[in-house]
């Protein structure tokens, strides 16, 4: 179990670092770190990895507090953004470095390199080096390097950032599954919140140094901790409003039917409502509720979907549809509409204590 | 433009053609060319003890120099590359490459300074010659090594085999010098190069007995034409020889690491 304890870390005269961050990754289990760049979720891998020193918590591998120990005593595999695969050794001899270093028997580590290599699909070009390899070969021979040595943990620093898309998502399934495989704890840091929902077990939020969220992708979602997470974690409609009466929210876009429950009347909040939550309507349809038309401002053509930004009173609705028909007007169910605290309502709480 | 080029070369190469047709002249004097054909220039040297004293001095500096430039140049140069303060990184290269602009005279001057008291009496050893070569020469490796560190993130591959488990000699011994292979040969290229032609401070600081091949040739200056040229192109064989045997070792060490 990999486990970062109320970890503060602040680069030498800089205000960036991170700030009481607490995160455990089961084994087993993978959490993916999101969030802008700056937002120190890179500091976080490093500090778990060892390449930086806490000021201030702990951490904490399988029980044992490891704050102060080196990189090369933690027993993490990392695979880092760049491969970093040495180029003048083989791929074998790559996968079986960590057992040379580990005094295994020169026999004994290159069967359990070859072995690592077919697992990840690379069996047959074990004898290649690293520059006769492309850029997904490499990442598989990485990532078998760093389970060969079955570490107690696995670190991803944004392993599939230079990929082209098509093998981004192959790889992400890859990964997945040798991690699954292998059953231990993961932690993927990621600029890519689609990668994030997608593979991960839970998601945890950064921003400024600080823990915002962490939560499964499908609760991280559908209940963002604020506007900002919300605007962060795929597409959103977000509008401020104010609670009209319990029941009803004002907004740029009009007011809006629904679910007020913990809003006081008058209580300023954000409005979240996804994309494809917006139901789309060839003109006025005169039965639902939170009903509006308007005029198409944006319309982009998507393959599978169509996104279309409609333009209302003052505001715009994002819609995300299957349909190919013309658009004159949509409505919003209310149960997909979510309220949030405003993101500058929440940051001066710790000032105030 | 070819036409330049053409004469470039032209001019770079005639000097060294001119001693090579010098070398086996009989006779050259007040004529374009030398006329007749003689070994006699060069089996004079061989036959001379003090070109061949200094023969051999010469390749002991060089061997010593390269040696020291291994010892002291690579774990130099690492510690510039892996301080992690700025400042001290720019201190130390300043340091590292002051002997470059301090004119070999001076340095010199302050070799024999020291080193002829009575304290340190090694002034005309061998030792300190290959001292002050490795001076000299400490500049050109450390650069070289230092610009191939940045330009393949040596830090980067140092955490990868950290993290996967190499202790600090492990990483040394498997990530560090195999990846600087090239380069530490290209800068020993550079250093054997020189200090095979160093003259200034070799002149200044050897003694009799410790001679280089350069010092000893300027005394061949003053004799017959034909015996000048020989010893010149000797030194300019030893020289190519160094620099042909360093681009091998360098072209076996990167095909080494295609393969």
């Amino acid at each position: 179990m990999l486990h970062l304890d109320n970890v503060s870390f602040l680069y030498p005269g800089a205000s960036v670092g991170v700030r009481d961050v607490s995160i455990e990754v089961k084994p087993g289990e993978l959490v993916a770190v999101i969030g802008a760049s700056g937002s120190g979720k890179t500091t976080l891998l490093n500090l778990l990895a060892g390449f930086l020193t806490p000021s201030r918590g702990r951490v904490v591998i399988d029980g044992n507090d490891v704050s102060a120990m080196p990189p090369e005593k933690r027993n993490l595999g990392i695979v880092f953004q760049s491969y970093g695969l040495f180029p003048h050794l083989r791929a074998w001899e790559n996968v079986a470095y960590p057992l040379k270093v580990r005094k295994v028997p020169a026999e004994e580590r290159r069967e359990r390199a070859l072995d690592a290599l077919r697992r990840v699909g690379m069996g047959n070009r074990s004898n290649n080096g690293p520059r006769e390899l492309s850029g997904g070969q490499q990442q598989r021979v990485a990532l078998a390097r760093a389970l060969v040595f079955e570490p107690r943990g696995l670190l991803l620093d944004e392993p599939l950032s230079a990929l082209d898309a098509n093998l981004r998502v192959e790889m992400r399934d890859e990964i997945l599954r040798v991690q699954r495989a292998a059953g231990i704890a993961a932690l993927l840091v990621t600029h890519d919140q689609e990668e994030a929902l997608s593979i991960a077990d839970r998601v945890a939020v950064m921003r400024d140094g600080r823990l915002v969220q962490i939560a499964p992708p499908r609760e991280l979602y559908d209940a963002p901790a604020d506007e900002e997470t919300a605007r962060f974690v795929g597409e959103a409609n977000l509008w401020n409003g104010t609670v009209a009466a319990q029941g009803r929210v004002r907004t740029p876009v009009g007011e809006l039917a629904c679910d007020t429950h913990g809003y006081a009347t008058g209580a300023p909040v954000v409005v979240l409502v996804r994309p494809e939550n917006v139901l789309a309507h060839g003109s006025r349809d005169g039965d639902a509720v939170n009903s509006f038309t308007g005029v198409v401002a944006a319309d982009r053509f998507l393959g599978s979907t169509r996104r279309i930004d409609l333009s209302v009173q003052d505001a715009s609705i994002r819609i995300q549809t299957r349909t190919r028909d013309a658009i004159g007007g949509v409505s919003i169910p209310p149960d997909a509409i979510r309220l949030l605290t405003p993101t500058n309502k929440i940051q001066p709480q710790e000032e105030i204590i | 433009m070819r036409l330049v080029t053409v004469l470039y070369l032209i001019f770079l190469a005639a000097p060294i053609f001119l001693l090579l047709v010098g070398s086996f002249g009989e006779v050259w004097s007040n004529t374009l060319l030398p006329q007749g054909f003689t070994w006699r220039w060069y089996s004079e040297i061989v036959n001379d003890p003090s070109f061949v004293r200094a023969f051999m001095t010469s390749l002991q500096v060089m061997v010593a120099t390269c040696v020291l430039n291994v010892l002291v140049g690579l774990p130099l140069a690492y510690a510039i590359h892996s301080a992690a303060h700025r400042g001290v990184r720019f201190a130390a290269r300043l340091a590292a490459l002051m002997p470059v602009a301090a004119p070999e005279l001076v340095l010199a001057f302050g070799f024999i300074l020291v080193f002829s008291s009575d304290t340190l009496p090694w002034l005309g050893s061998i030792w300190l010659l290959v001292a002050a070569h490795l001076v000299l020469t400490l500049p050109y490796s450390v650069t070289t090594l230092l610009a191939d560190m940045e330009q393949i993130q040596l830090g980067e591959y140092e955490a990868v085999a950290s993290s996967l488990g190499a202790n600090f000699f492990q990483r040394a011994r498997d990530v560090v010098v195999p990846l600087l292979g090239t380069s530490l040969t290209s800068a020993l290229l550079t250093v054997a190069a020189l200090s095979i032609g160093e003259f200034q401070i070799s002149n200044l600081i050897s003694g009799f007995l410790s001679r280089t091949y350069p010092v000893t040739l300027l005394q061949a200056f003053y004799g017959a034409t034909g015996f000048a040229c020989a010893a010149t192109v000797v030194l300019l064989v030893l020289a190519a020889l160094a620099s042909v045997a360093s681009s091998l070792t360098a072209r076996a060490t990167s095909g080494g690491r295609a393969s």
